[in-house]
């Protein structure tokens, strides 16, 4: 994102997600997001890859955060103040299981933060995860609460990170613990809102 | 893991304090509920005295051990003082797998040998954790009911290539110990089971067993000559078991055969041994002193094992030219080869890949922890593995005010990580890039402190106006004393700031206000319901890489040599300092040029002092203080602490 940021960069929706008009959201009715998340340019987010046999690629122009009651497959689930850097591709994960290859949901919690270029393809990312930047996230991996990926680490398919860790590498072991104090609001871990404020200004 | 610019550390005080002496803490908590200042004249506050002279060298190599990120801190609110993971004692709450997320109860941890008893493994290959898959599915057939095998998702590993598979999807790591064991350790599991019952005693071993170890050993070692008979689990065991019994046979104390190792082998018992030899000469004879009672069947001196079943192993003859031709052939290579990290964790006899086993998830623990020097509890979690939630949390950020840096940049982005503005950065003229500061350009940065006490703070901060190090930035506070409101309800600011909630946001992060406001001495930048920002103004010094003065050259090596930090005859150890420097390294005069690790980084170190009242506690200790002042039921508290300020990493050149 340039300093000078062109007049509206984002889109603002009712419940103030700041989308902006240069990511690329595919299958919006498959995709929910909880309210005052961002998604920044560049960002891929995969929502047509939701779980039926046939991956369809409807692309009927709807709302961003329109969640469809009619179908109720729903690709991809983001929380309330999250965070999705430049170049972030969100997919939801896939398995192949009885000879069928299918996708699952993505679901990703409150003031997550997806570093720039991180790769999610995770089952399920808690609240206040932090993702750091070029992470690769495998396919049905879980992220616990609080958990903290390291920039560049490779969290292997199937892989859950328990709260609190810290993991980092490739693969991704467990290399420390976050502190007591992590997440508390304007603190390390807890700078979800400060961030989403300054967002469009 | 070290933070993107700007940061702040907090420096714990038990750096300065080495031994934690009980008499001398509670001495030190003493005089810090003393309210009054004419009581400064007690024999610890000159201790105090003698601390505040220093300046706090964020590049000392004893920092690293005191500079914590704020949210590692915890309060301890009986000494009323910061603790670091250092100054605390850690009690395991429960222990968890960090795969499956169950847990493990304490009684079977030992036995489980502190990893995941279900079906949780890690990749022998790469570590990664393995998934449970049945070899049907890969096919395409239809039933569930089949062979499954254990597979790395990331190196695509299967225990196929080691040739198991198992039966069941559950329990697989019972299933792979009765594998591994009974392809090598065969029936002998069964001596060693009796090996280590607690009757058996080292004689009845001895003549039990050798005729049917000779049988075992011939029919073992014609089969499988790399691995004996035992597997080394039960080696060990069995040789624990033996040399327990060798020293409870020979030491003189007769002591309980079926205590553990250190209790018949302690220095006691060894000491007794040493004495008897001075004391009493004449009993010679009694220094090995069990050979009275059984002279026949004990050996007088400990012996070692001979046996199998004591875990002895004889390799077989050609058993490592068999090593070394395996490896020299085709289809090993070094591709076949187990690499030293792969091998650390495996049996010691593991040398090739085919050799490795999956490893079973070694499990986690929650751990509450205590205050050292009171043994207050400072934080417990919840039982529960996946619980996140905590029955005590006393973190240091309910109570000393939070420090959040920022540049005062004409732009939006002083909320988001620096990594992602950096690289946008460069280009634009008003940002400051903290990565690369230019020298000598003055850059004004925005302090901010967040209380999170219920009560009103006073702040005083200090800063030397000099960074200390080679690299010389001068540092202004303008506005060093300030108020910092209560930590009082939401809704207050909520209604305050309803009228013009978009003025106050940007006045905070600096966007609206660097166009209309101008930093002045003396006055704060911004304040809030609970927070107060105050302006830093920073000129970064230049590198040495431009000017070399000799007494820059003195203050570094001064400052890398351990010792000579924190005593006051510098004259003295500098010379010592400089000689030897000049000694090792050969290339002084590129050294003096040569930029340290780190030392570009502009790091400010700032003295915080806060005072407040706080309610008085029901406390033994405070009746003295609330006889003393006793007009509001209102102490009056003080806590000061040392802080670094990341501020950036300095340019080389000289920009204009």
């Amino acid at each position: 994102m340039p300093p000078k940021v062109a007049k509206g960069e984002y889109i603002e929706t009712d419940t103030g997600n700041k989308i902006s008009r240069r990511s690329q959201i595919h299958g919006t009715q498959h995709i929910i997001l909880g309210g005052k998340t961002v998604i920044q340019a560049e960002a891929v987010i995969r929502g047509d890859l939701y779980r039926t046999s046939t991956s369809s690629t409807s692309a009927s122009s709807g709302d961003q955060q329109q969640s469809v009651s009619s179908t109720p497959s729903v690709a991809i689930t983001i929380g309330r103040y999250s965070y999705i850097s430049k170049q972030a591709v969100l997919r939801p994960p896939s398995r192949l299981h009885r000879g069928v290859h299918s996708f699952y949901p993505l679901k990703i919690g409150d003031h997550v933060f997806i570093g720039e270029r991180a790769v999610v393809e995770a089952a399920s990312v808690g609240n206040h995860v932090h993702v750091g930047r070029d992470a690769v996230i495998g396919s049905m991996a879980i992220l616990k609460d609080f958990a903290y990926v390291l920039d560049g680490a490779v969290v292997a398919p199937g892989m859950v990170v328990p709260s609190w860790c810290v993991v980092g590498g490739a693969p991704a072991r467990i290399v420390g613990e976050v502190g007591e104090g992590y997440g508390v609001e304007g603190a390390e871990g807890g700078m979800a809102r400060e961030r989403y404020r300054l967002v469009g200004r | 893991m070290s933070r993107p610019f700007p940061y702040a550390y907090i420096s714990c005080p038990c750096a300065d304090t080495p031994v934690p002496d009980p008499a001398r803490k509670r001495r030190s908590r003493e005089t810090s509920h003393k309210t009054n200042p004419e009581d400064s004249n007690l024999p610890v506050a000159q201790d105090y005295d003698f601390e505040d002279e220093r300046t706090f060298d964020p590049r000392s190599p004893r920092s690293n051990f005191s500079l914590y990120p704020p949210e590692q801190l915890l309060y301890c609110e009986d000494c009323h003082q910061i603790k670091c993971p250092r100054c605390i004692t850690e009690e395991i709450v429960c222990w968890y797998c960090p795969n499956c997320l169950f847990e493990t109860p304490s009684s079977m941890v030992r036995s489980e040998g502190n990893r995941c008893a279900r079906n949780c493994f890690n990749c022998p290959i790469c570590t990664a954790p393995l998934a449970v898959t049945t070899l049907e599915n890969v096919t395409g057939g239809g039933s569930q009911q089949g062979p499954w095998v254990l597979s790395c998702g990331y190196c695509m590993w299967t225990t196929l290539d080691i040739g198991i598979k198992f039966e069941k999807p559950t329990n697989i790591r019972t299933q792979l110990s009765k594998m591994t064991d009974s392809s090598r350790g065969r029936q002998m599991s069964k001596t060693f089971g009796d090996l280590k019952s607690p009757l058996s005693t080292y004689s009845s071993i001895d003549d039990q067993f050798p005729p049917n170890e000779n049988k075992g050993d011939e029919s073992n070692l014609p089969t499988d000559q790399s691995s004996g008979p035992l597997n080394p689990e039960a080696r060990f065991q069995a040789l624990k078991g033996f040399y327990k019994n060798q020293i409870a046979a020979t030491s003189s104390s007769p002591t309980d055969p079926l205590a553990d190792f250190g209790a018949g082998f302690s220095s006691p018992g060894a000491l007794n041994r040493i004495m008897s030899l001075y004391t009493s000469s004449s009993r010679l004879g009694n220094l090995y002193g069990g050979a009275n009672k059984k002279p026949k069947s004990r050996p007088p001196v400990m012996r070692e094992a001979l046996v199998a079943s004591e875990g002895l192993r004889v390799p077989a003859p050609d058993a490592e030219n068999a090593l070394i031709r395996r490896m020299a052939s085709d289809d090993c290579g070094w591709d076949g080869m187990a690499s030293i990290e792969q091998r650390t964790f495996q049996s010691p006899d593991a040398r090739f890949v085919e050799d490795l086993l999956p490893l079973p998830v070694l499990l986690r623990t929650k751990r509450s922890k205590r205050c050292k020097s009171c043994k207050h509890i400072l934080v417990k979690p919840e039982f529960k593995p996946q619980s996140t939630r905590f029955r005590i949390r006393l973190i240091a950020l309910s109570y000393i005010p939070l420090p959040t840096l920022k540049p005062l940049i004409p732009s939006s982005f002083a909320g988001l990580p620096p990594s992602s503005v950096a690289p946008a950065v460069t280009g634009a003229a008003a940002v400051p890039n903290l990565d690369a500061l230019s020298p000598l350009k003055t850059v004004q940065l925005l302090l901010t402190l967040k209380n999170h006490m219920f009560d009103a703070v006073r702040v005083t901060l200090a800063t030397p106006s000099v960074t200390p190090g080679r690299v010389a930035s001068k540092v202004t506070i303008l506005c060093p004393q300030f108020d910092i409101g209560a930590n009082s309800d939401v809704w207050d600011e909520a209604l305050q700031g309803s009228t013009a909630p978009g003025d106050q946001r940007a006045s905070r992060s600096g966007t609206l206000g660097s166009t209309e406001k101008v930093a002045e001495a003396g006055k704060v930048w911004d304040k809030g319901r609970n927070w107060t920002t105050v302006v830093l103004e920073v000129v970064p010094g230049t590198l040495p890489g431009g000017a070399t003065k000799r007494h820059r050259v003195k203050q570094q090596d001064n400052r890398d040599d351990d010792d000579s930090d924190d005593d006051d005859e510098d004259e003295d150890s500098n010379a010592d300092v400089n000689a030897n420097t000049l000694d090792w390294s050969g290339q002084t005069k590129d050294h003096s040029q040569q930029l340290q690790p780190d030392e570009d980084v502009l790091e400010i170190p700032v003295f915080v002092r806060m005072e407040w009242d706080s309610e008085n506690q029901i406390d033994q200790e405070q009746s003295v203080g609330k006889g003393q002042n006793s007009e509001q039921n209102t102490v009056k508290r003080e806590l000061a602490y040392w802080m670094v300020l990341g501020v950036g990493r300095i340019s080389p050149e000289v920009s204009l």
